[in-house]
């Protein structure tokens, strides 16, 4: 799959779905931890690994802490070719 | 190891003692072509050797013949050209047997089998008192080592092996592997018939049991599940066994019961043994792990082992000198398995290697149990559970699955996940992937993460 926005869009809230935790009003500037969908360290873990199988790539083994879906996004749009 | 030949060649020299689908060889013929090897080494003056030949009709008589002149054999894996020249300079091997043309630039003098196997035989006289014997570990854990055993301490742990006639049992491990070496003398002590098809992978012996009479078979759990699975997917049914045996792993209780199930008039046995500590004997009563029987059986016993902060120790009468380049061992003294175990009742329960602990955000996983859930899921014919790396959590529980023929991955996925879902949060496989083969190396799966 490709890494434009609206795929990774797909793979976050298709795994949110996945495990039951997608907020009502989920958008990109919602919060993927506490106060938002409450992913956990290891459901974070999770994401990571599904990221990477995804798109070949993830910010969070890239060392960085994405915060929200939109800061996920824009870790593959700097890091696209 | 000649000896268990030669006196069944004396008793009933016809009897069959290897079987392949080509031909058969009689206790005779080994006997006859073990003298030539022996023959052999003596005229030229060998004392090591290394065979890089898998057939086992050259592979049991040059062992034989080696170990009646001490001789020591080394039997090489079934690898590239560029692995063998570098064990050939690991071992410091000079002479290598083997009919492989792909080794002309191995720094030592290749000799055919026919030239070894076709010398002519002489009298050898009495057997020397050490009769070294190497064999190699599989390297999992990075470069083979050599293990050094001896014969005499390797035929002992056969002594009590009843001989019978009318067994075939089907050689499911290779030649290089302590386990093959075990079937090997387990066969001969008892005057049985080895059944060796060539390659050894769970299709060519499903093909042997069924074409070639066998009536025993030793194996990896591993290895089983493969052939059950294949012998699912073919549709041509199964022998019926009267042997099952399982080794070289820790053994799922719900493959027992399949097993159980799918060779209604076999025995099922579970041995436990490795390259360095020989063989412990094995367990008959169909149920998974061993007795807690085996522990504290006091200093005359000749297996007896005890349980050290949760991990396997154990002490036997017939394990190995030690490895190859490196001081000898207490032979005779307490050695760690790397088997990490738990009591549960009358029963010692494997739980892993220690190596193979995942360490999932500080919380120590081990991968069987998981293995054992989700290979008991339907439409699961394997799984394989490792440490993935991880970010955030230093791994994550990793999962891989071989679906049975026709089954839906989404819904396999979907009982994968409800079948762990009263795990502890850091067990529960967090990465699922279906593939068509999981990673196994000598016929145990690898759980290891490079």
């Amino acid at each position: 799959m490709s890494t434009s926005a609206t795929d990774v869009e797909q793979t976050v809230i298709g795994f949110l779905t996945t495990i039951e935790k997608l907020p009502e009003a989920f958008g990109p500037s919602t919060s993927l931890y506490a106060g938002g969908a409450g992913l956990d360290s290891l459901e974070t873990a999770e994401l990571s690994a599904i990221l990477e199988d995804t798109h070949g790539a993830d910010p969070y083994s890239a060392g960085e802490m994405p915060q929200t879906l939109a800061e996920i996004q824009a870790y593959y749009a700097a890091n696209s070719a | 190891m000649f000896e268990l030949i030669r006196r069944v060649a004396e008793d009933d020299p016809d009897r069959v003692g290897l079987a392949t689908h080509e031909r058969s060889w009689t206790y005779a013929e080994l006997r006859d072509a073990a003298l030539s090897v022996a023959a052999w080494l003596r005229a030229e003056r060998v004392a090591r050797l290394a065979v890089a030949d898998f057939e086992a009709d050259v592979v049991v008589p040059v062992l034989a013949g080696a170990s009646l002149v001490g001789a020591e054999v080394t039997q090489y894996p079934p690898d590239d050209a560029s692995v063998i020249e570098d064990l050939v300079e690991r071992f410091d091997h000079d002479v290598v047997v083997t009919d492989r043309r792909d080794l002309g630039h191995v720094a030592a003098r290749l000799v055919a089998p026919s030239e070894v196997l076709g010398a002519a035989s002489a009298e050898i006289g009495t057997p020397p008192e050490e009769r070294p014997h190497l064999v190699l570990t599989t390297g999992t854990t990075g470069a083979p080592r050599g293990v050094r055993h001896d014969w005499s301490r390797l035929v002992r742990g056969v002594a009590r092996v009843a001989p019978v006639q009318d067994e075939r049992w089907l050689l499911a491990y290779g030649l290089h592997q302590f386990a093959g070496l075990q079937v090997l003398l387990h066969v001969y002590a008892a005057g049985a018939t080895l059944v060796a098809p060539a390659p050894r992978r769970p299709v060519e012996g499903l093909e042997a049991m069924r074409a070639l009479g066998v009536t025993h078979a030793s194996a990896t759990p591993t290895y089983w599940r493969f052939l059950l699975a294949r012998a699912r997917s073919d549709g041509r049914g199964l022998p019926d066994l009267r042997q099952v045996t399982l080794g070289g792993e820790a053994i799922p209780g719900p493959l027992l019961a399949e097993l159980a199930e799918a060779f209604p008039h076999a025995g099922i046995s579970q041995v436990y043994a490795a390259s360095e500590f020989g063989s412990t004997g094995s367990m008959r009563d169909g149920r998974a792990g061993l007795s807690v029987d085996v522990l504290d059986r006091g200093d005359e016993a000749d297996v007896d082992m005890r349980i050290v902060d949760g991990e396997l120790w154990i002490r036997t009468r017939s394990g190995m000198l030690g490895y190859y380049g490196e001081p000898p061992v207490d032979a005779d003294g307490w050695r760690a398995t790397g088997d990490l175990v738990e009591v549960e009742g009358d029963r010692i329960v494997f739980r892993g290697r220690s190596s193979e602990v995942i360490n999932v955000g500080g919380v120590k996983v081990h991968p069987l149990p998981i293995e054992e859930r989700v290979g008991s899921v339907p439409g699961v014919d394997m799984a394989r559970v490792f440490g993935r790396p991880n970010a955030m959590t230093g791994a994550i529980v990793a999962l891989e699955i071989v679906a049975a023929p026709g089954a839906d991955e989404a819904e396999v996925t979907r009982a994968v996940k409800a079948a762990c879902a009263d795990l502890v949060p850091a067990a529960r496989p967090r990465s699922i992937r279906f593939v068509d083969d999981v990673a196994t190396t000598g016929g145990k799966i690898i759980r290891r993460q490079p």
